[in-house]
């Protein structure tokens, strides 16, 4: 992939630039991660240009909350993940999103979601859906939800009717199948 | 063991690694991993697995994120050239602008002084010429003035002359009066018979004017013999005293109406003003 030729740091390194608030550590934090990000911002939030400026506000967060992540609870890139799609999911649920998705769905009440996503996202969505079709029916649903949507857990739960203890474990043996997949 | 292995199945590692777990729960997979090295070693899994899918679905943003995201946060190293970009940057647009400005100020500047300048020289030109008219007619009347004052100086000189000469008791003043032919006339004399002098008072003289072919010649009666004491022409309004040939012995002195520049002897039909000693 193009990733040889961007800037790269070792973790160590780029944790240690960014909290030094180096500018090689902006550099490498965007170069190394803003497409990733923007992958998984991109699963919660449809609109490209919000989910753009969901990625920006993302990067300015973890830049200037470096000093809360913890090395010692896991690796950076899962912190950031997690800042990243809890801004997404905030925006989400914001009261002017909303709006915005209702008047985009007004605006476009021919086409269904499900082709709206695919006009944009095509690629991707194929990809997401070809893995997802790795996994068993039951397990689909949760790990989209969960891992691609960014919903809680919980909200699976009361959301399929099903128990909390079903939901991680069916979580649980999604993931498992995909790190065989990516194994 | 067995536990430790119900606890990784349980799914609550994934959750975490997915941060969708309250900061109780996130304290005890915290504390399990830190007990547990397998709890450690499938946390790392998920998280590895989590970085493969993420690279797998990668979107490229729009530039425009980066620039954004460089612009808003501030570093610690390029802070000073990044602020004295920012410096320049913001300094270069007002110097430009205030160049421009201060170009378009001086040539404005520059073309009211021109006018101011045109409009100046106009004004003095027409002062200078003015002036010099002015200093013309002062030249003029300082002339005239000076011509008066030498007029002046020249008559004061000769009524001074003639007083000199008429309050001098050698002098004789002689009242030539006038004849029948000329009943008008009178003409003053003084004459000083030691020095031989004869001057005739300019200043009294009445008589008529004569023309250009003619002339008035004085003469002495000496001993009944006309003797000729020169030739003069009429003048009104001049002073001082005119002197006349010499003579040291007279009885009577005459004028007559002669030819230009005079006669041997006189043309008594035209004898104008006579008077004896």
């Amino acid at each position: 992939m193009s990733k040889s030729n961007k800037l790269f740091l070792e973790e160590p390194e780029l944790i240690a630039a960014l909290q030094q608030q180096k500018k090689i550590g902006a550099d490498a934090l965007y170069e190394m991660y803003s497409a990733s990000l923007m992958g998984i911002v991109s699963r919660v939030i449809l609109d490209r240009e919000i989910a753009e400026d969901v990625l920006q506000e993302a990067l300015i967060k973890i830049w200037n909350s470096i000093q809360k992540y913890d090395a010692s609870k896991g690796r950076l890139f899962t912190w950031m993940v997690n800042v990243a799609r809890n801004l997404a999911i905030d925006k989400v649920r914001s009261k002017d999103y909303r709006n915005h998705s209702k008047n985009q769905d007004l605006e476009n009440h021919v086409n269904s979601i499900d082709e709206q996503m695919s006009s944009v996202y095509k690629p991707e969505l194929l990809g997401v859906k070809d893995l997802l079709l790795k996994l068993k029916p039951e397990q689909q649903i949760i790990v989209d939800m969960i891992y691609f949507k960014g919903y809680t857990h919980v909200e699976v739960s009361d959301e399929l009717v099903i128990p909390l203890g079903t939901v991680k474990t069916r979580l649980r043996m999604g993931i498992i199948e995909l790190r065989k997949y990516f194994k | 063991m067995e536990n430790i292995k119900e606890y990784i199945e349980s799914g609550i590692l994934e959750l975490y690694v997915l941060g969708d777990l309250n900061s109780a729960e996130s304290a005890e997979v915290e504390a399990m991993s830190k007990l547990y090295p397998e709890v450690t070693a499938e946390l790392e899994e998920i998280e590895s697995m989590m970085v493969k899918v993420a690279d797998k679905f990668e979107i490229e943003p729009a530039p425009r994120v980066k620039e954004n995201f460089l612009a808003s946060i501030s570093f610690s190293d390029e802070e000073e050239i990044g602020a004295e970009d920012a410096i320049k940057e913001a300094k270069i647009i007002p110097i430009n602008h205030s160049k421009l400005n201060f170009y378009k100020l001086s040539l404005a500047a520059c073309l009211a002084l021109l006018l101011v300048s045109v409009i100046a020289i106009i004004n003095l030109n027409k002062n200078l010429k003015d002036t010099r008219q002015q200093i013309a007619q002062l030249e003029n009347s300082n002339q005239s003035f000076a011509n008066k004052v030498n007029y002046l100086d020249e008559r004061v000189n000769k009524n001074e002359e003639a007083l000199g000469v008429f309050t001098n008791a050698d002098f004789k003043v002689v009242n030539l009066i006038g004849t029948p032919a000329s009943p008008e006339s009178k003409i003053l004399i003084a004459w000083n018979a030691k020095e031989q002098k004869v001057l005739l008072d300019l200043r009294s003289m009445k008589i008529p004017k004569n023309d250009q072919d003619h002339q008035y010649q004085l003469w002495a009666l000496v001993d009944g013999k006309p003797v000729d004491l020169g030739v003069f022409d009429a003048v009104e309004g001049v002073v001082g005293l005119k002197a006349m040939k010499s003579i040291g012995m007279a009885q009577t002195f005459a004028v007559t109406l002669e030819p230009r520049g005079g006669s041997a002897s006189p043309t008594l039909e035209k004898l104008m003003v006579l008077g004896n000693i």
